[in-house]
C-alpha cells in the first residue's frame, strides 16, 4: 500500500509554479486544438510528446493530461457552432448544441458543455484516485500466465468493440503485433525483420508509428478532401439578451441527474478498454432522452442533451487511466500516448507503478484535478476566443501540424530515419482507415506486442512448456474463456446485425 | 461496398501467406533452445492475418470507401511528402520546411499573403527558435 506521506508529497508536487504552468499550458493548447476542426487532442498529444523530452516527468505528463482534458472542452465549440465536432466525442454534443446556437445562444450552449464536461471529468478522476491503488494491489498478484490471459482478453475485447468487423479488428491487432516484432527478440536477442536497416534493432519507434498513423494519415485524409475552397468563417448569431449568453445556477442544477448519469456511464465505459468516449456520449444522450419528461425537445436545443453528452465523454478520460495505471494496458489511443510518454521518461507502466513511482502517480492525480479547475477557468475566459479560432483556415493548420510532426519525430527518434518510418506508417494508416481497419487497435497491439511475447515466454517457462498446466492458473483460464466468449458473442452479434 | 472487403481480405490472405512462407523465414534467424522461437509470434501473426483475410473474402462486410479521385489526391500528397523528406535529408529543415509549407498551401488553394507568410516564414522560424535555441536540439 502506498504510504500516506507519499500521497501527500505527490499531490504537493503539483503545486509548484512550474508544474502548474505546464498544466495550464496543456489546458490552453488542448482547448485550442480541440476547437480547431482537424487537429484534435490526440493529434496534439502525439505531436507534443517529443517536445516534452527536455522536461521532468511530472510536468511532461501533466502537460499531456492538460491537452487531453482541454481538448474535450474545446471539441464542443465547433460542434456547437458549426455542427462539425472538433473531436468525435463531441458528435453527440452537436445534436442539441448546434440547434441552440442557431437560436442565438451559442455561448449558453458552449458554457453548458464546459460545466458538464468539468463535472463529469472531476467525478471520474475521483473514482480513478480512489479505485486504482487497490486495483493495482490486486493486479500485483497476477503472474505472467495471468498477464498473458489478460492480454488475450484485451485483444479480444478491442478487436470486437472497435470498428465494424471483428475480422478486421483481429487483422489490425495481428498486424500491429507483427510490426512490434521488428528488432531483437527478447529471449535470444536475435535480430528480426530488419531488412538491412540496423536502426531498427531496438524496434520501430513508437513515436514514428503513432504520429504517422494518427496525425499524418489524418492530415493526408483531410488534404485529399480539400477542393481548393477556403473554409469560410463561422457566423455567430447573437440575440443581445444577456440570459442567452450564460448558464444560470438553476439551469445547471436542473441538469444534475443528467450529468450524474452521464458521469457514471462515462466512468464505467472508460474503465473498459476500447469502448471510448464517443460511445459513452451517445449512450448517455440516449439514456437522458429516455428519462426525460420532454423527449421531443431533444435535438432541438435541450440543455440536458448537451449535459448528458459532455459529462459522459469527459468522464471517460479519467477512467481510461484505470487499466493503464493498474495493469499497464492502455484503453484508448490517448492512454497509449500517455503510456509512451511515461516510457520515454523511463517510467514502466503497470501495477508496480504505485510501489515504485507512487509520488509521481499521485502527482499525476493532482495534476488531473488541477487541470479540471483550469479547464473551467480557461474555458470561462477563452470561449469567446475559441469561437474565433474555429474559423482558422485549414491551410495553415495542416501545414503547421505537418512541420511540427516532422520535427517532433526527428527529435524523438534522433534523425530523419524515424521521419521516414513515420511516413510509411502514415501511408499504412491512411489505407487502413480508408478500408475500415482500426488504427487504434493496431497501435495498442503494437504497444503491447513486446510485453505479450515476454509474458508468453515466461508463462511457458513457468508451465515447463506444458499447456495443460494452465489448469493450475484459474484466473488465466477464466480470462481466456472470457476472451473466447467475447469473440463468439461479437461474431454472432455481427451476424445478427447483418441479417 | 462488399468488394472493398473482398479485395483487402484477399490482400491480407496473400500477404499473410507470403510473410509466413518467404519473408519471415528469410529475415528471422531461428535459434535452438528457449521457450518460444524468434519466429513464433511473427508466424502466428502472419497466419492470423491470412486466416481472417480469407474469412473476409468469403464473408465481407459492407464498407464505404473514398472515391478513386480522393485516393489519387492522397497518393499525390504522400508522394509530395516523400519528396520533401528526401530534400530535407540533403538541405535540412531550415530550407526544406518552409518549401514544403509553401507548396502545400499553394496546392490547398491558399492565396492570402498573411496566412502564407505566417505558415512559410513565422511558423518555421518559431519551430527553429523552440527546438534549436530553447531546447538546444538539432533540427532534421
Amino acid at each position: 500500500m502506498v504510504e500516506f506521506s507519499t500521497i501527500l508529497a505527490g499531490f504537493g508536487d503539483v503545486f509548484t509554479l512550474w508544474n502548474l504552468a505546464f498544466v495550464l499550458f496543456g489546458v490552453v493548447v488542448g482547448q485550442f486544438v480541440g476547437a480547431v476542426p482537424g487537429i484534435g487532442p490526440v493529434m496534439a498529444m502525439a505531436i507534443a510528446i517529443p517536445f516534452t523530452f527536455g522536461l521532468d516527468t511530472l510536468p511532461a505528463i501533466a502537460f499531456l493530461v492538460g491537452v487531453s482534458k482541454g481538448g474535450l472542452v474545446g471539441g464542443a465549440v465547433p460542434a456547437v457552432l458549426m455542427n462539425t465536432p472538433g473531436t468525435p466525442d463531441a458528435a453527440a454534443t452537436a445534436m442539441d448544441g448546434y440547434p441552440l446556437a442557431r437560436q442565438g445562444k451559442p455561448l449558453k450552449a458552449t458554457k453548458m458543455a464546459l460545466f458538464s464536461s468539468v463535472t463529469g471529468d472531476t467525478f471520474s478522476d475521483i473514482v480513478l484516485i480512489t479505485v486504482s491503488a487497490p486495483l493495482a494491489i490486486l493486479a500485483l498478484r497476477m503472474g505472467p500466465v495471468e498477464v498473458f490471459g489478460l492480454m488475450i482478453f484485451a485483444f479480444a475485447i478491442l478487436s470486437g468493440l472497435i470498428g465494424n468487423s471483428l475480422m478486421k479488428g483481429v487483422i489490425a491487432a495481428a498486424f500491429g503485433l507483427l510490426c512490434s516484432m521488428v528488432g531483437a527478440d527478447p529471449e535470444n536477442n536475435t535480430p528480426r525483420l530488419l531488412f538491412g536497416y540496423w536502426q531498427n534493432y531496438d524496434g520501430l519507434p513508437l513515436a514514428s508509428v503513432a504520429i504517422g498513423m494518427l496525425a499524418i494519415s489524418e492530415i493526408l485524409r483531410r488534404l485529399s478532401q480539400i477542393t481548393g475552397k477556403m473554409q469560410s468563417a463561422v457566423e455567430v448569431i447573437d440575440t443581445g439578451n444577456p440570459d442567452d449568453r450564460r448558464v444560470t445556477w438553476a439551469e445547471y442544477w436542473s441538469c444534475r441527474y443528467t450529468m450524474a448519469r452521464g458521469a457514471v456511464i462515462g466512468t464505467i465505459l472508460g474503465a473498459l478498454p476500447g469502448i471510448g468516449s464517443t460511445a459513452a456520449a451517445f449512450m448517455s444522450y440516449a439514456s437522458a432522452k429516455g428519462a426525460s419528461k420532454e423527449p421531443e425537445t431533444f435535438g432541438k436545443g435541450n440543455l440536458h442533451g448537451i449535459a448528458a453528452a459532455e459529462s459522459a465523454n469527459s468522464a471517460v478520460v479519467g477512467a481510461n487511466l484505470i487499466p493503464l495505471l493498474t495493469l499497464g494496458i492502455p484503453g484508448s489511443v490517448g492512454a497509449a500516448l500517455i503510456i509512451s510518454a511515461l516510457m520515454i521518461h523511463g517510467v514502466q507502466p503497470g501495477p508496480l507503478l504505485f510501489e515504485n513511482q507512487g509520488r509521481l502517480i499521485y502527482g499525476l492525480f493532482g495534476a488531473m484535478i488541477m487541470a479540471n479547475l483550469m479547464n473551467l477557468w480557461i474555458g470561462q475566459l477563452g470561449l469567446r476566443f475559441w469561437i474565433k479560432v474555429v474559423s482558422a483556415p485549414e491551410s495553415i493548420i495542416f501545414s503547421s501540424a505537418l512541420l511540427l510532426c516532422i520535427v517532433g519525430v526527428s527529435m524523438a527518434t534522433g534523425g530523419i530515419f524515424g521521419v521516414a518510418i513515420m511516413l510509411i506508417f502514415a501511408g499504412l494508416g491512411y489505407l487502413m482507415t480508408s478500408f475500415g481497419y482500426s488504427v487504434v487497435i493496431f497501435i495498442i497491439a503494437f504497444f503491447l506486442g513486446p510485453r505479450f511475447e515476454m509474458s508468453l515466454s515466461q508463462s511457458l517457462a513457468l508451465m515447463n512448456g506444458d499447456w495443460t498446466r494452465i489448469t493450475n492458473y484459474p484466473v488465466a483460464l477464466v480470462l481466456m474463456a472470457l476472451a473466447g466468449c467475447s469473440v463468439f458473442w461479437f461474431s454472432t452479434s455481427a451476424r445478427r446485425s447483418q441479417t | 461496398m462488399q468488394n472493398a472487403d473482398r479485395i483487402t481480405g484477399g490482400f491480407f490472405l496473400v500477404f499473410g501467406i507470403v510473410l509466413y512462407l518467404a519473408v519471415i523465414p528469410n529475415n528471422v534467424s531461428d535459434m535452438e533452445g528457449g521457450w518460444i522461437l524468434p519466429t513464433t509470434i511473427p508466424n502466428a501473426s502472419a497466419l492470423i492475418m491470412a486466416l481472417c483475410g480469407g474469412v473476409l473474402v468469403v464473408k465481407p462486410t459492407v464498407q464505404d470507401i473514398h472515391s478513386p479521385t480522393e485516393f489519387m489526391r492522397a497518393g499525390f500528397f504522400f508522394a509530395l511528402l516523400c519528396l520533401g523528406l528526401w530534400a530535407m535529408s540533403y538541405v535540412g529543415f531550415v530550407y526544406a520546411g518552409p518549401a514544403i509549407a509553401l507548396v502545400l498551401m499553394g496546392l490547398i488553394g491558399e492565396r492570402r499573403p498573411v496566412w502564407i507568410v505566417t505558415s512559410v516564414v513565422l511558423l518555421p522560424a518559431a519551430i527553429w527558435f523552440l527546438v534549436a535555441v530553447i531546447l538546444e536540439r538539432s533540427l532534421p
